[in-house]
């Protein structure tokens, strides 16, 4: 059975709830956008410190201007949950995100590759499978 | 433990800041209905500072998001 994950078709983005388990075992939810654009799901190191996936963040990373994130490395984390599918030992990109996003993830082509995705923006609906 | 507070109440009180937020409600679109701000602030390295907290909790940010996405700026440089 498919997993359907609402979003407001208004927004200007696809934007929507995912979880990670912290090194301490504790859920933390934080806000994603499905991105196309972006080859790998990445995190906001920001993010991945806080719930203690990364010990420091390196802070001469910032954003420049130009069609990349800054992303700076790669981290398996060991369980996150995305659009209700439950993932685990997932590769993903540290990456500096600017404040003002609003957001502490970008979902990319590596999620579309192991779930069938389809976008129902007349019913703000993102309908996963995995395949 | 903190006030409940509502998602307009949060922004009103804390516009523009992220906040950590803990026993919260959220509506079928993912938006918080209600909840119980642990963390505020408009610097984002301040709400996700360790030690974290031992219960399950958001990450929220009242503001309008800034992001536009690579394609919005590829048009944006006739790229």
């Amino acid at each position: 059975m498919p997993n359907i994950t609402p979003f407001d078709p208004k927004a200007h983005h696809i934007r929507f709830v995912g979880s990670m388990t912290s090194s301490d075992g504790v859920e933390y939810e934080f806000r994603a956008i499905l991105d196309t654009g972006a080859p790998w799901t990445e995190f906001s190191d920001q993010f991945l410190h806080a719930i203690g996936m990364i010990t420091e963040i390196d802070q001469a990373v910032s954003t420049k201007s130009g069609l990349q994130t800054q992303k700076y490395d790669r981290l398996i984390v060991p369980h996150v949950i995305v659009c209700g599918h439950d993932m685990h030992e997932l590769s993903v990109s540290v990456s500096h995100f600017e404040n003002h996003w609003g957001i502490d993830a970008l979902v990319g082509l590596d999620f579309f590759k192991m779930f069938r995705t389809t976008i129902d923006y007349k019913a703000g609906q993102i309908i996963t499978e995995a395949y | 433990m903190g006030q409940k507070m509502t998602w307009e109440e949060m922004k009103k009180a804390f516009p523009d800041e992220w906040l950590l937020i803990t026993d919260y409600e959220r509506d079928r679109l993912g938006n918080i209905i209600s909840g119980v701000v642990e963390r505020h602030s408009a610097e984002k390295d301040e709400v996700y500072q360790l030690p974290s907290l031992k219960k399950k909790a958001a990450f929220e940010y009242t503001g309008e998001s800034t992001f536009r996405g690579f394609r919005s700026h590829a048009e944006h440089h006739s790229i």
